[in-house]
């Protein structure tokens, strides 16, 4: 039962990381880098939640803020950086993402200071549901990741675009001998994992603090969840992503508070040991 | 004066050996190390500990170099069969682990409070004479092991370093087993790092935790893609650029009296981040770089 209450403590948390992942993976399959630039995407789509929120009141709007504020980043960073650095190795375009991470923390420590700052929202009183306590916010907090969740997948696998952007993600260069323009397909890939990390961002600044260092250190389990899931598998990040959140819940009470975020790590090596391709991923991206 | 010109040099060939390092592993054989860091931290924790426990200081700074390399050992074997980006992923969580275990092993580490009065290198001598000295000890280390780049790069090995880098299929069709080599040069690099993080330890005396965050490995990233990668002279200038700019944004707040100490860190870490940016962007090949290839 303890253990029960603890992997549904872990699933907000794991919807986060299931989001931070989903964006990873999104970015991953079509611009071929892991891009570090995911974890600050969110804390600047946090900072924007709140600043929106204490403003006006409402947190439709705040997350709003969010999802605008995140996107727009990427799209900016793609515009700016990442679009001029294509056809060059990895390497540049991960290290080109590090410092975009570091400019957009180095601001928002700039702006808002690095003491922390809390989204305020009426407490309620937990459900009980056999015996498992469910917190109203939580459940809130769950139906906004499944909405983001599902207008994502609707996206990808219902529309025009969604089928091209899986295409070219599958193979660039057939996409583009059928005619799929790649310019457009990045502009919205850059612009959905600027929006998915938005609403990570402010999932997680409400779960927890609102500080400018929440996402990248977030980055690590989110990298692990992409990696778990299958590197490009958008169902197998966040499926990763909530395996990875209820297993650092469940596993507190054995390795203590400190090391639980050392799970997804050890995590990761494992799958890399064993199973590279991750839970759903193909073949021929690992090696 | 001389004092602090002293404490600046001393600081400044700490980040040559691990812009070496880090050239040797990246510059030349072009693998992502984005936990130098971790292996620089646990050289810093091994000879500070040891030297606690009244090891001699020789002893302390091998025993840094050999486990520094140790560590690296199994992280290479793991991961450098994978892809690059992956290999990215795993040292740079490699490095938050190491500062996980240092922050939370409180017996041996003491945790946040760190490790403070860690023997300083020469303490028989008066103050600046002492300092002259270790300045003389870090040189000469820096100097050999720069002349040690150089041989390695000129040599056989060196030259199949860098066919891994620009071809590791054309490598592997020689019946080169690239992995081999990426394991061994992953381990002297971090073997250096552990010696740097040696220097650190027994020179600023005092060690927590909160000095071994990623930002230290991009440090040393920004001087060697500044410096000129795959260049020794390009790692040591690098170095010197990376002071010069960690120094100079010290004064910035005797100029502009306004500036905290926590927002001149944040400027400091958008600068870094910009520089990153702007290299990558404009000038790849560095200051000293190779012009000769693209």
């Amino acid at each position: 039962m303890f253990y029960a209450q603890l992997a549904v403590n872990g699933l907000v948390q794991g919807l986060v990381v299931g989001l931070a992942a989903l964006s990873i993976t999104l970015v991953f399959g079509i611009a071929r880098f892991p891009n570090a630039a995911t974890g600050d995407a969110m804390t600047l789509g946090a900072y924007s939640g709140i600043v929106v929120h204490r403003g006006t009141g409402s947190l439709a709007l705040g997350s709003i803020a969010s999802v605008v504020a995140a996107a727009l980043m990427l799209l900016g960073a793609y515009g700016l950086v990442f679009r001029r650095l294509a056809g060059r190795s990895v390497v540049a375009l991960l290290v080109a993402s590090i410092g975009i991470g570091f400019m957009v923390r180095a601001a928002l420590g700039v702006v808002f200071g690095h003491s922390q700052m809390v989204f305020q929202l009426p407490l309620a009183r937990p459900y009980v549901l056999g015996g498992l306590r469910v917190s109203p916010l939580d459940l809130q907090l769950a139906g906004i990741a499944a909405l983001a969740l599902l207008i994502v997948f609707v996206l990808l696998y219902l529309t025009p675009i969604g089928r091209q952007m899986r295409a070219v993600a599958d193979d660039p260069d057939l996409a583009r001998v059928s005619g799929i323009r790649p310019a457009r397909v990045m502009l919205a890939m850059w612009t959905l994992a600027g929006a998915v990390a938005g609403v990570g961002g402010l999932m997680l600044g409400i779960k927890t603090i609102v500080a400018p260092e929440i996402g990248w250190e977030l980055l690590l389990p989110a990298f692990a969840a992409a990696i778990l899931g299958g590197i490009g598998s958008p169902v197998g990040a966040v499926v990763a992503g909530l395996v990875l959140g209820m297993a650092q819940e469940v596993s507190t009470p054995f390795v203590g508070f400190t090391y639980k975020i050392a799970v997804s790590f050890v995590v990761m090596l494992l799958v890399l040991l064993v199973r590279p391709r991750g839970l759903f991923g193909r073949v021929e991206a690992t090696r | 004066m001389e004092a602090y010109l002293a404490a600046i040099s001393i600081i400044a060939l700490i980040y040559v050996l691990l812009s070496l390092g880090l050239n040797l592993q990246y510059g030349l054989t072009g693998l992502i190390n984005f936990g130098h860091v971790g292996f620089f931290a646990i050289g810093a924790y091994t000879s500070a500990i040891l030297a606690g426990r009244g090891l001699p200081l020789p002893a302390c700074f091998a025993a840094a170099a050999v486990l520094a390399g140790l560590a690296a050992w199994p992280i290479g074997l793991i991961s450098l069969r994978l892809r690059d980006d992956y290999f990215a992923i795993v040292t740079l969580g490699f490095s938050e682990i190491v500062r996980l275990v240092v922050t939370s092993e409180r017996w041996l580490t003491n945790g946040v409070q760190g490790i403070p009065g860690i023997p300083r290198l020469f303490s028989s001598l008066s103050g600046p004479a002492s300092q002259a000295a270790t300045f003389a000890a870090i040189l000469a280390v820096a100097v050999l092991a720069a002349w040690m780049m150089r041989r390695i790069a000129r040599s056989p090995f060196g030259r199949v370093l860098e066919g891994i880098r620009d071809n590791e299929e054309a490598v592997k069709a020689l019946g080169k087993d690239p992995t081999s080599f990426k394991v061994q040069v992953l381990i002297v690099g971090s073997a250096l790092a552990g010696i740097a993080g040696a220097f650190y330890a027994h020179y600023i005396t005092y060690i927590v935790p909160e000095q071994f965050i990623p930002l230290v490995t991009f440090y040393v990233w920004m001087a060697v893609i500044m410096g000129g990668v795959g260049r020794v002279s390009g790692a040591v200038v690098g170095a010197a650029i990376l002071m010069l700019f960690l120094e100079g944004s010290r004064f910035i707040r005797d100029i502009l009296p306004g500036i905290s100490e926590v927002e001149m860190a944040s400027i400091r870490l958008g600068l870094v981040g910009l520089m990153l940016v702007l290299f990558t962007l404009y000038r790849p090949q560095g200051l000293m770089g190779d012009y000769t290839r693209r």
